[in-house]
């Protein structure tokens, strides 16, 4: 298939995931804000901490300025909320930076325009209903005074937009053929998972998670995945920070888990390359589940998850070069020309 | 002061005589502790309450937070779960002396368990008497002679507490069989954060949501030793009975299973669950049913709901039943008068909370001394519960006083007479986003395994109705968010203070195809001409 069709649909798969994932942690960091423990100090999932997460810093008072320059799409996403001044960002600031803020290409509503116009240059290669249910999910949002809705209480929009996100992965897996169109957009949306849910989980756990302690951190972080009620089911021992960030990490059968979607990842790749046996992506995959299966059955050791999660990460980011690389890099000399 | 007293909200507030408001002040002023909130409530407005309140019972619906109500005509229905959206606000102080109080009491109430079952001290001493306990419906002979796991029977409990005209709190009733309603305080702080984040603002609000676990880990404390991690279910009567919603929020919060009677099995004294692996080991039930309908061997023979054999396998310790078999004796509306002797008796301390005035009327110059006053005071049947065959002595009409007379005098054993109180009140919407006083209880959740734990709050429970202080749901109540405030001094949980660590550096955030590219360019010009 064309370079460029394939890069589309991964991208396609990507912003949705991110749109989706952007809008669970919202939603959890803001009920955490809201209703927990006030007791609850450093947890780490808070405002500053979403804003780490996509790819902003929270900056010390007066530095913000020489940094500006420096990274261009990354300033912007964070510019405005910087900007404004040393205080503690609000959460009035954060939500609005990232879920309704047109210019915020972070935002929930950027990602779905991107991802609506790539469905709309992709409407040949993605069925009839797929497309309908992303315009559908972009109209909606615009039509929608989300202002208004994130001052009243932002649970219905962040409800709607993972409703309508399951809706189009729940129509890809009815309406779209099973080929390499299907598994490029299938890659995308599992890469942008792991990716976020591990930073999510970089940002959230501490360097030594402590055994006993307070619970409020991890379920805000459970929620903030979606994961409480697989959590409860799965593992039999309270909520805290390490074994949450244990089961998101490792545990397969939790299908938002970072083992999950690189497994995913992986299979996708190797239906859709020829020759997967030759490909870089598909045997870095190879390696990096191999390592994480002997991560996950290795004795606890202290700092040694936050060194998983930092591997794993770095691991993830050669994949994506990788990918880059081997199936679209034809198409990135075209690119780079417009 | 005075402009937020004028505001449309609180216009025409008068708190009903005799009666303490918990938000306001008797000028209309609202109460220190409770200002931010008033003052968020004015400047929303009555608009935004009620469209919040429309927002409310669609969520509610569509998440099936209901429960059923019997329609006059006998009729059965689905309503929309009643929360009232103006919460209750309790300072850090006040919470303080409820839960020590509650804490103190629960302990009297399970050293008197574990008596009635086995030395009967209290009897000997001459402050119970043996013949009140016996005669008791939910004194349970079966058991006997019983001691579960660590000496703990009442696992967990709900005490319904009220406060009077003169701002005290006092225990109406306590409830160590099955008290229901922990699921509403959750998913009523839950609804609260979605509809009406605004109010919390300006308010440090304790949390609530650890419940599940604080009820997991006393549920697996107090299982018979084992190899292994205990396995721990929830014994639900089944889908039709009006608490189900609650039994699968707890065993689903808590990640067990939820089991029906038929699920269990007891072989050779050791309790199992079928499954599609075989049978396997239950250690800890959590039931949702009462004594009477456990083991048809052993209680009621016509009981469907029960586990043949389950009697013999609690006596032989294989497993742990919470809350244990017989328990019901502490919490009987007769043995309630105790309450505060055997405090005194078991513990050697003064009661903390305490009851409200009653009457037993067994005795023949206290049942002709509280027949001379049946206007004054309420009359309640001592086997009943949810509020039905309560007589409210100054809202009752002669004929209804002459009836009740004569229902005392029948059988006066079956009824206990008790002092009216002026139950406080807390600011309600109405339909139309108007503020009205509406009476409210609060009913706090323990729940004992190594030791007593109480879930700051509790499920306010308030009468929707003007001038009703029957504040049941099957009698038209509704329910309020509990906030116990944090004062930053009250440390019954270990704070978790994290060392604060700065969040590590990310690689950036990717933005790739054609459309993010172009984006991504569109932004890099941007930033360089600024």
């Amino acid at each position: 298939m064309l370079a460029r069709i394939a890069q589309e649909l991964f991208w396609l798969g990507r912003d949705l995931a991110r749109a989706e994932h952007t809008a669970r942690m919202l939603d959890g960091v803001f009920h955490a804000d809201v209703a927990g423990d006030p007791r609850d100090q450093g947890i780490a999932l808070g405002w500053e901490g979403v804003l780490a997460i996509i790819g902003a810093k929270a900056q010390a008072p007066g530095k913000e300025r020489a940094r500006s320059g420096e990274d261009g799409d990354r300033a912007a996403a964070v510019g405005a909320a910087a900007r404004r001044g040393s205080g503690p960002l609000e959460r009035t600031e954060v939500a609005r930076l990232l879920t309704l803020d047109p210019d915020s290409p972070a935002s929930v509503v950027s990602c779905v325009a991107r991802a609506r116009e790539r469905g709309r240059t992709l409407r040949d290669v993605i069925s009839t209903e797929m497309w309908e249910a992303l315009n559908t999910f972009h109209l909606s949002l615009a039509g929608r005074d989300l202002t208004a809705v994130l001052a009243s209480g932002p649970y219905s929009a962040y409800q709607e937009v993972k409703e309508r996100c399951a809706l189009f992965w729940g129509l890809v897996d009815r309406t779209m053929l099973r080929d390499e169109s299907r598994s490029f957009l299938e890659a995308g949306g599992r890469i942008e998972a792991a990716d976020m849910v591990l930073r999510m989980l970089r940002v959230a756990v501490p360097p030594e998670p402590e055994t006993g302690g307070h619970q409020g951190g991890a379920l805000a972080l459970l929620h903030a995945v979606g994961g409480f009620q697989a959590y409860r089911r799965a593992v039999r021992t309270a909520p805290t920070v390490g074994p949450v960030a244990r089961f998101l990490l490792y545990d397969g059968a939790y299908p938002g888990s970072v083992a999950s979607s690189v497994e995913a990842l992986h299979t996708a790749l190797s239906t859709a390359d020829a020759q997967p046996r030759s490909s870089p992506p598909v045997l870095r995959l190879g390696r990096l589940i191999a390592d994480l299966e002997l991560q996950r059955r290795a004795p606890y050791a202290a700092g040694a998850l936050d060194q998983t999660l930092e591997h794993v990460q770095e691991e993830l980011e050669r994949v994506d070069l990788d990918i880059d690389d081997r199936y679209f890099a034809v198409a990135l000399a075209a690119a780079v020309h417009l | 002061m005075d402009e937020l007293t004028a505001s449309p909200p609180v216009a025409g507030y008068e708190v009903p005589e005799g009666c303490c408001d918990e938000l306001l002040e008797n000028d209309g002023t609202p109460r220190p502790h409770a200002a931010p909130l008033m003052a968020t409530l004015s400047r929303l407005g009555p608009e935004a309450l009620a469209a919040a309140g429309h927002r409310r019972d669609t969520i509610f619906m569509q998440q099936g937070i209901t429960f059923e109500v019997a329609g006059t005509d006998g009729e059965r229905r689905d309503r929309a779960w009643p929360l009232d959206l103006v919460p209750r606000v309790l300072p850090a102080g006040e919470w303080t002396g409820i839960k020590r109080g509650l804490a103190q009491r629960i302990r009297a109430l399970n050293a008197f368990v574990d008596d009635v079952y086995h030395a009967h001290e209290i009897v000997r001493a001459g402050i119970v008497p043996w013949s009140l306990i016996v005669s008791r419906p939910s004194f349970a002979r079966p058991v006997h002679g019983v001691r579960p796991p660590g000496g703990v029977y009442c696992h967990v409990s709900g005490c319904d507490l009220v406060r009077g005209g003169d701002g005290r709190w006092r225990v109406l009733e306590d409830n160590v069989r099955t008290p229901s309603g922990i699921s509403y305080v959750l998913e009523n702080r839950v609804a609260m954060t979605r509809l009406v984040p605004e109010l919390f603002a300006g308010h440090r609000v304790r949390a609530v949501d650890h419940y599940p676990s604080l009820l997991l880990d006393a549920l697996q404390a107090v299982a018979p030793a084992g190899d292994g991690e205990p396995t721990v279910v929830v014994w639900t009567p089944g889908s039709l009975n009006s608490a189900y919603f609650e039994h699968a929020f707890l065993a689903r919060q808590m990640g067990v299973e939820l089991v029906e009677s038929s699920d269990l099995v007891v072989r050779d004294a050791v309790c199992f669950m079928r499954t599609t692996a075989g049978l396997q080991r239950v250690h800890t039930i959590y039931r949702r049913l009462d004594d009477d309908f456990i083991d048809p061997l052993e209680f009621r023979p016509d009981s469907l709901l029960g586990v043949p054999g389950l009697v013999r396998a609690y006596r032989a310790g294989t497993v742990a039943i919470a809350n244990a078999i017989g328990t019901g004796v502490a919490d009987d509306k007769a043995v309630y008068h105790y309450v505060p002797e055997m405090i005194r008796f078991y513990l050697s301390e003064e009661p903390i909370l305490d009851n409200v005035p009653t009457y037993l009327l067994t005795d023949e110059s206290v049942c002709r001394h509280v027949l001379g006053r049946l206007d004054e005071v309420v009359v309640k049947p001592t086997s009943e519960s949810g509020g039905k065959g309560v007589f409210i002595g100054p809202q009752a009409s002669a004929s209804e006083r002459l009836r009740q007379a004569e229902l005392i005098e029948q059988a006066p054993e079956r009824y206990i007479a008790q002092e009216l109180v002026h139950l406080s009140t807390v600011p309600t919407e109405t339909e139309e986003g108007r503020l009205v006083p509406r009476h409210v209880d609060l009913r706090p959740f323990a729940v004992f395994g190594d030791e007593i734990r109480i879930v700051p709050g509790g499920l306010t429970r308030v009468a929707l109705r003007e001038g009703s202080m029957i504040v049941n749901s099957s009698q038209g109540g509704g329910s309020k968010d509990t906030w116990v405030l944090d004062d930053g001094t009250t440390s019954d949980v270990a704070p978790g203070t994290l060392p604060a660590h700065r969040p590590p550096r990310l690689p950036d955030i990717r933005y790739g195809g054609w459309h993010g590219q172009a984006q991504q360019q569109q932004q890099t010009r941007a930033a360089r001409s600024r």
